[in-house]
């Protein structure tokens, strides 16, 4: 089930391409946006790891890492892995301030549909 | 806090009873929402109900300090957090379990007011073992790493605060983040406190996108804290948070391998750190409270979650005449809390101003002027007018009463083996809060009487061609100026041919007499009568039916019973609207004036001869339309001055149970407003008086208690050969009359 970086590389136009705040200010109107992004990927092969976009995340706090937790969540209900692509600085810290380094490392890996048996 | 610790206590002093009568509202509804969830287990609405309940005591007795219930109570609201989030489902089990925390919740609250000076450890002991079933339900102690219950080794807890670090369980509330609230900034907090280590973020907490409201924090967190940061300290990190987060500290290297909840000194040593846990909770609300009410206009946009927890602290502060800043707009303010005293000063009052008023009225009706007398009407008018309004604000609803019979009967069903549903109907008909309170007792027992020896088991009742559940149906509804109160099931009945002959067995009735149908059933009523053939726990112990009578009758009322064998049986209980004032019907015998309860007077006739002699007591027969009715005089019973008049008239009364009789009197002087005064402890023993009452003109006036009064009478036409068959209160009567004249002339028929 494993995939290749250079394979979700080629999925790189379909990314989801996280704001420069990612905060409780935006998580409402984020939410149906991603929701409207998770449909669509109903469409592409199961296998593939689904790509975000986190280079340009200048903000973020723990309501905006909790949407992307949902965002993992939900993503593995559909078999499906997700990467975190160029996650800025910002974004691991506030992924740090909770807890959740380890989760942010394993997901800017390379991608696989368990995450969580990554080594990070 | 600015406020001096004398301020403080004085304040918790006067403010604890509020608290207390508060959180058991909350209590008794958080029952009834239980109720209610088990038959609708899927309603969120119920679940957050129910959660506010659990929430708000928990909330008010933080704030007082009420250390046993805030730690208590925590578990509960925990168990149904986790409800309301679908991590755990509603079972039979689980509703017991979450009833039993609330009765526990209920005695802690009530321990608070009697200083309580320290529990048995059985006590303790058992609430360990509820809280440790309480965690299990929540699923959270299988998970989570040592709860603040765990037994700490006794060096260590020496060393109390002084841990070499905490064990942080931390879960978010939902408005976190709408109130401005970061977890990442908080935990950043605690890192400059001590070292934080194996932060464990709950992912699995954190709902897919599709169903994430994503302003809702979802996030719970472990943690551990090394260094040496005391409890107080840790605990600041979260003072914002603290009213809707969850948290739980546990001193570092306290880890237990299990827990013996029956041992003592276990239960001890737990209720120990709970306590300190509860202490430090108590002061953080308190400091909360603090905070909110001088910072309430920093913090315009007061989550719904916080506001709810802060607006029944303000209420109280409200209540005690501490001005509080900001008034709260919620619905509860439409309600005003009285004392119950003051309102019935206010009524006392009352009375006197409706004897004021008839006195005024007679003045003026003397002076003969129109508008001395109209403007008397219209004052009297009005003092009816406030008279009613103010009488109303005594009557509470009678479902209050009902709705407890709810738990009563899922319990004593459950106990019993049976399946009943409770119907319950007229919860709205109000009467007033003395009666409701008086007749909750014997409606318990009827209750109870009816789920044991009425309804039968599942198996009968298929094998009697019934459905497999029993019925049970409450209802009230006002009728004339009474309300009635019936209790309904569709059990097995009673056999009237057990009652008989348990009568005769007992000597109520002579052997082979045998009443009328309806006389029979009443015969349970007698004291001394039991029809059970085995005594459970719950009710035939023999006490019971004449005690329900007795204290129906104490409250004027009456009590009556129907019933077809095999179809089941309904107990009608008939009472006053109200304890304080009756409409009477005032008479004169010589110079004295006595009322009878309006409702007890059937008819008057003028004065007519009577078929017997009258005997010493005054007491004789005449007849009534073809039927002979027992007839006391007044004049001769209570032994009253003055000449027998050449005309008197025989008031025909009304006992509850139906039988008739008269009482001779001089005067009628018609219907009268009368405020009952109790009478003197000289006078309390005075047979056939209930109370007394100042007329208009200053004179006194007894109440006669009809039922008494009946006894009097028919005791006096015992051994007039009555065509009906003989009658049990007769047969049953004490007094021996020489009334042997009486019965050869006095056959009327």
């Amino acid at each position: 089930m494993v995939s290749n970086a250079i394979d979700s590389q080629l999925h790189l136009p379909q990314a989801l391409r996280l704001p420069a705040e990612l905060t409780i200010y935006t998580v409402g109107e984020l939410h149906p946006q991603w929701l409207t992004w998770l449909q669509q990927q109903d469409e592409a092969p199961d296998s593939a790891a689904r790509a975000l976009d986190a280079s340009a995340v200048e903000q973020a706090d723990a309501a905006g890492v909790q949407l992307l937790l949902a965002l993992h969540s939900a993503l593995q209900q559909r078999g499906c892995a997700m990467q975190l692509l160029e996650p800025a600085q910002p974004l691991l810290e506030a992924c740090a301030a909770i807890g959740l380094d380890d989760w942010a490392t394993a997901l800017s890996g390379p991608p696989t549909t368990h995450p969580t048996e990554m080594a990070a | 806090m600015s406020k001096s610790p004398n301020a403080d206590l004085d304040f918790i002093a006067e403010t604890l009873p509020i608290f207390v009568s508060e959180a058991q509202e909350q209590i008794e509804s958080f029952e009834q929402l239980m109720l209610q969830l088990e038959d609708q287990p899927d309603d969120p609405e119920l679940l957050g109900a129910l959660f506010r309940c659990a929430h708000t005591v928990k909330g008010s007795a933080g704030v007082f300090g009420l250390d046993a219930v805030v730690a208590f109570t925590h578990h509960v609201e925990t168990l149904l957090d986790r409800l309301r989030e679908g991590h755990v489902a509603l079972t039979p089990a689980l509703g017991t379990l979450l009833l039993q925390g609330n009765d526990e919740i209920r005695a802690l609250v009530g321990a608070a007011t009697a200083l309580q000076a320290s529990e048995g450890t059985d006590r303790i002991a058992q609430r360990e073992a509820l809280v440790l079933r309480l965690q299990q339900a929540s699923g959270l102690v299988a998970a989570a790493e040592p709860q603040p219950k765990a037994d700490e080794p006794a060096a260590l807890a020496a060393a109390g605060d002084a841990a070499a670090g905490w064990h942080v369980s931390v879960r978010f509330g939902d408005d976190t983040f709408r109130n401005g609230m970061d977890p990442g900034a908080i935990l950043n907090y605690l890192r400059g406190i001590g070292e934080v280590r194996a932060l464990r973020c709950n992912v699995q907490a954190v709902p897919p996108l599709d169903q994430i409201d994503p302003e809702n924090c979802h996030l719970a967190f472990e943690l551990e804290l090394h260094g040496d940061a005391d409890r107080a300290s840790v605990e600041s990190a979260f003072a914002f948070v603290r009213d809707d987060c969850e948290l739980e500290l546990t001193p570092l290297g306290d880890v237990r391998a299990g827990i013996t909840p029956n041992s003592a000194s276990d239960g001890a040593f737990a209720d120990e750190q709970t306590e300190e846990v509860a202490n430090s909770m108590g002061d953080a609300a308190r400091a909360l409270l603090a905070h909110l009410e001088g910072a309430a206009a920093a913090v315009p946009a007061a989550s719904a979650g916080s506001a709810g927890a802060a607006i029944p602290a303000r209420g109280t502060a409200a209540s005690a005449g501490v001005a509080p800043p900001k008034p709260a707009g919620s619905d509860e303010n439409r309600f005003i809390r009285v004392h119950a005293d003051r309102l019935d000063a206010v009524i006392n009052l009352l009375g006197e101003l409706v004897i004021a008023g008839a006195g005024a009225t007679l003045l003026a009706r003397q002076t003969r002027q129109r508008g001395l007398l109209e403007a008397n009407l219209q004052i009297a008018r009005l003092i009816e007018e406030i008279r009613n309004g103010t009488l109303q604000l005594r009557m509470v609803p009678i479902g209050e009463t009902f709705v407890r019979f709810r738990r009563v009967v899922r319990d004593t069903a459950a106990e019993l083996g049976k399946d009943v549903a409770l119907e319950i109907t007229g919860a709205e008909a109000e009467m007033d809060k003395a009666v409701v309170e008086r007749i909750a007792d014997p409606l318990m027992h009827l209750v109870r009487n009816a789920l044991d020896h009425g309804l039968e088991t599942a198996a009968d009742r298929l094998a009697a061609g019934k459905p497999a559940q029993g019925k049970l149906t409450l209802a009230a509804r006002h009728e004339s100026g009474a309300i009635v109160i019936s209790i309904v099931d569709d059990g097995r009945g009673i056999q009237r041919s057990k009652v008989l002959q348990r009568a005769w067995d007992r000597g109520l009735l002579e052997r082979g007499v045998v009443p009328p149908d309806d006389e029979v059933l009443n015969l349970i009523f007698e004291p001394g009568f039991s029809t059970a053939e085995a005594v459970t726990n719950l009710s035939g112990r023999g006490v019971g039916m004449d005690v329900v009578r007795r204290n129906i009758q104490a409250l004027r009322g009456s009590v009556s019973l129907h019933s077809v064998e095999g179809q089941g049986s309904r107990i009608e209980i008939r009472l006053p609207l109200t304890l304080a004032i009756i409409d009477g019907f005032l008479i004169g015998v010589g110079n004295s004036r006595f009322v009878f309860p309006l409702d007890a007077v059937v008819e008057v006739i003028e004065g007519r001869d009577s078929v017997s002699r009258t005997d010493a007591q005054g007491r004789s027969v005449i007849e009534l339309r073809g039927r002979p009715l027992p007839v006391v005089s007044l004049r001769a019973l209570y032994a009253l001055d003055g000449p027998e008049p050449e005309r008197s008239s025989v008031v025909v009364l009304q006992q509850g149970s139906g039988k008739r009789f008269g009482v001779r009197v001089d005067q009628l002087l018609g219907q009268h407003q009368t405020v009952i005064k109790p009478l003197g402890r000289l006078l309390s023993s005075l047979r056939g008086m209930a109370g007394s009452s100042i007329l208009g003109n200053g004179d006194v006036a007894l109440i006669f208690d009809v039922a008494e009064l009946g006894l009097l009478a028919c005791e006096a036409s015992k051994t007039v050969d009555i065509p009906s068959p003989a009658r049990p209160d007769l047969i049953n009567s004490h007094h021996q009359h020489p009334t042997q004249a009486l019965t050869a002339e006095g056959t009327p028929l």
